[in-house]
């Protein structure tokens, strides 16, 4: 298992965009990919779980990949979030 | 009559076409064959998934990319592991689809209308408009096809689901009328794009209409009258000529050059907060940026922004405006803007304290960086520096020695950048406002934020409501300050422009162009109608109107002497 913790920069948080952008981006990897957001574990594949996390901008979230394509779904994840999830 | 929300503008008078509600009831059963059953909702979901991303193709081509995002998402929420996988937990435990689909659906629903956050409000529409899609697809039954609606429809619905907003074909829809949602809701966002009126959140109007019913949907005033009387129909004949006519003499305002009555050109820019904001000036038929606010870059982080950060968000800017002016504002924190990271102490009076230029200039390095920033984006487009909240000579003769000490150690890195780049200042300051004949010897520019020079010059916080009746930029005092900065500016032989709300204000333009200002820089939804109004006055005009409110003692008496004058 890999993890990481990142700011999450875009203005509006997680919302829908953010959060659609995100999941599809993780959906092709095996590995399972979660946010751990305030003591909590969002699946990271799932956009329902990520609106419902409440994720503001500025926020600190720990991401953590563990499965046979762990890196790459990291490095994905995180160059998602630091780039503003295409807002 | 009846009232709801004006959620996109104009008149449509026409006949209703009334979409009820599908009976979507089941009987719940208990599932033997729950491999059987789970198959069941996988296609339904692939059967929702398929159409779903037809819409969205529909919407891309029809409306914009921007617009079909929102079915974009309904094809994540529809798709979604976490959502299916409760549904078919609840399937193995012996649930049928329908009853899987309904609870989980209605989970999310409800936890996410509970939420503090508007936009995450409306999110619950969106999952139910899935779970009717779901219960739809599982169910078979088929939809209402808007798309087939005769001309001069009225839609009238409970709710109008992305989905069904979709398919509306703009040529045939002059109205819509909903039960729910709001000004930030899709249906709303999509009838704006549409330029179809809208008045949604009526209640019980479902209940109130049948088919082929008359109505007229006012979505300026947000009204709605059904079967209304001739008298009120030739009333809203009227208009929505009117309102028709408007809309194209404004339109007609596109790709013009802005000039007065009498052919005198000034320069119409627009305020920015972020370099994509320079597209929709573009869009909105800005002639440059007289205000980029450069907060955004340092707002919302945990450190200061690099210089290569601040460098490619400026060149974006720049590159995007493709030759016009960008007039870049350095660092305006302190006051209401609190940057955390940098540390700064809670001040009693933070509107007089340590912010602005202030900051910047004790701190050349932080500073530095910003003008480095800037000078390098210079190299690619029409970029200039304004300093913020200048009180005296001295600092903007501080600000040009550090921007001169920039550009030689840029010259000796090798670094490419505009050496004849303008560093103007804002006038929004009492003091910057008296000696604005000093000030005009140093800057390259002048810019007046109305919105602090008023706040300075009144001595009043807008944000106190006790006092927020003296904050006005129609108070004497205001008026004096203005006249006096452009007069400087002018005398001096340096442009003036104005960067605050009162730019766009149709009462101050015609004293704007008496006084002789050379750029107006506005919301950039405000180009066509500012440089419609600035057409409609001569400099003759507005002199004799300016002599006449310039002699009124109360801004009660010059708001008043505006308005009768307005055109």
């Amino acid at each position: 298992m890999v993890s990481k913790t990142v700011k999450i920069v875009n203005e509006q948080g997680m919302h829908m965009r953010p959060a659609t952008v995100f999941s599809q981006a993780m959906m092709p990897f095996t590995a399972e990919v979660n946010l751990c957001f305030n003591g909590t574990k969002y699946d990271g594949k799932s956009v329902m779980m990520l609106m419902a996390a409440c994720i503001k901008c500025g926020a600190e979230v720990e991401i953590t990949c563990d499965g046979p394509d762990e890196e790459a779904a990291l490095a994905k994840a995180v160059e998602l979030v630091e780039s503003g999830l295409g807002d | 009559m009846y009232k709801g929300i004006e959620a996109s503008r104009g008149i449509g008078i026409g006949s209703i076409c009334l979409i009820t509600d599908h009976d979507l009831s089941f009987e719940a059963k208990h599932i033997e064959d729950t491999e059987a059953e789970k198959s069941r909702l996988g296609e339904a979901v692939e059967t929702l998934k398929v159409k779903t991303a037809a819409m969205a193709e529909n919407i891309r081509k029809n409306i914009g990319p921007k617009e079909a995002e929102i079915m974009e998402g309904h094809i994540a929420m529809i798709t979604d592991p976490a959502m299916s996988g409760e549904m078919n937990k609840m399937i193995d435990a012996g649930q049928c689809a329908e009853a899987a689909v309904t609870a989980v659906c209605d989970m999310f629903i409800g936890m996410f209308s509970k939420m503090e956050d508007e936009m995450m409000r409306q999110r619950a529409s969106d999952i139910s408009d899935v779970k009717t899609g779901l219960l739809k697809a599982l169910l078979g039954v088929e939809d209402v096809d808007i798309s087939k609606v005769p001309q001069g429809t009225v839609l009238v619905a409970h709710d109008l689901t992305p989905s069904m907003t979709s398919q509306i074909v703009k040529d045939n829809v002059v109205g819509i009328i909903t039960e729910v949602g709001g000004k930030t809701s899709h249906s709303a966002i999509l009838a704006r794009a549409l330029e179809i009126p809208a008045v949604l959140s009526v209640p019980g109007i479902t209940e109130q209409v049948k088919d082929k019913d008359i109505a007229v949907v006012d979505g300026t005033e947000g009204v709605v009258y059904i079967n209304p009387d001739g008298e009120i129909v030739s009333k809203y004949v009227i208009k929505r000529e009117e309102f028709i006519r408007a809309q194209a003499e404004l339109e007609s305002f596109r790709g013009k050059e802005t000039l007065t009555a009498d052919g005198n050109k000034v320069e119409l820019f627009c305020n920015i907060g972020t370099p994509k904001d320079a597209k929709k000036a573009i869009e909105c038929d800005g002639e440059g940026i007289g205000l980029f606010r450069s907060e955004f870059l340092f707002m919302d982080k945990s450190h200061l922004p690099s210089e290569d950060e601040q460098f490619e968000a400026y060149k974006e800017a720049v590159e995007i405006m493709n030759g016009k002016t960008v007039i870049i504002r350095t660092l305006d924190i302190g006051g209401d803007k609190d940057i955390p990271y940098l540390g700064l102490e809670k001040e009693d009076n933070p509107f007089l304290g340590y912010r602005a230029v202030r900051y910047c200039l004790a701190n050349a390095e932080t500073y530095k960086t910003q003008l480095r920033g800037i000078l390098r984006a210079s190299a690619f487009g029409k970029a200039k520096i304004m300093i913020p909240l200048v009180t005296c000579v001295d600092e903007i003769r501080a600000v040009k020695a550090l921007v001169e000490e920039c550009k030689s150690e840029l010259k000796a890195e090798g670094i490419g950048f505009d050496d004849k780049i303008e560093v103007g200042c804002m006038v929004e300051t009492a003091a910057a406002s008296l000696i604005a004949d000093m000030l005009a010897k140093e800057a390259d520019f002048f810019s007046i934020g109305t919105n602090d020079l008023t706040q300075y010059t009144m001595s009043v916080d807008r944000g106190n409501a006790k006092v927020a009746y003296l904050y006005s930029a129609f108070q004497p005092a205001v008026l004096r300050s203005i006249k006096n900065i452009i007069e400087a500016g002018k005398a001096a032989g340096i442009p003036v422009g104005m960067c605050g709300e009162a730019a766009a204000d149709p009462l101050m333009i015609p004293l704007l162009i008496s006084f002789g200002l050379d750029e107006y820089s506005v919301n950039s939804v405000l180009v066509l109608t500012a440089r419609s109004i600035i057409s409609k006055w001569s400099k003759a005009d507005a002199d004799a109107l300016a002599q006449k409110v310039l002699a009124l003692p109360t801004e009660e008496e010059v708001v008043a002497a505006l308005k009768a004058a307005a055109r």
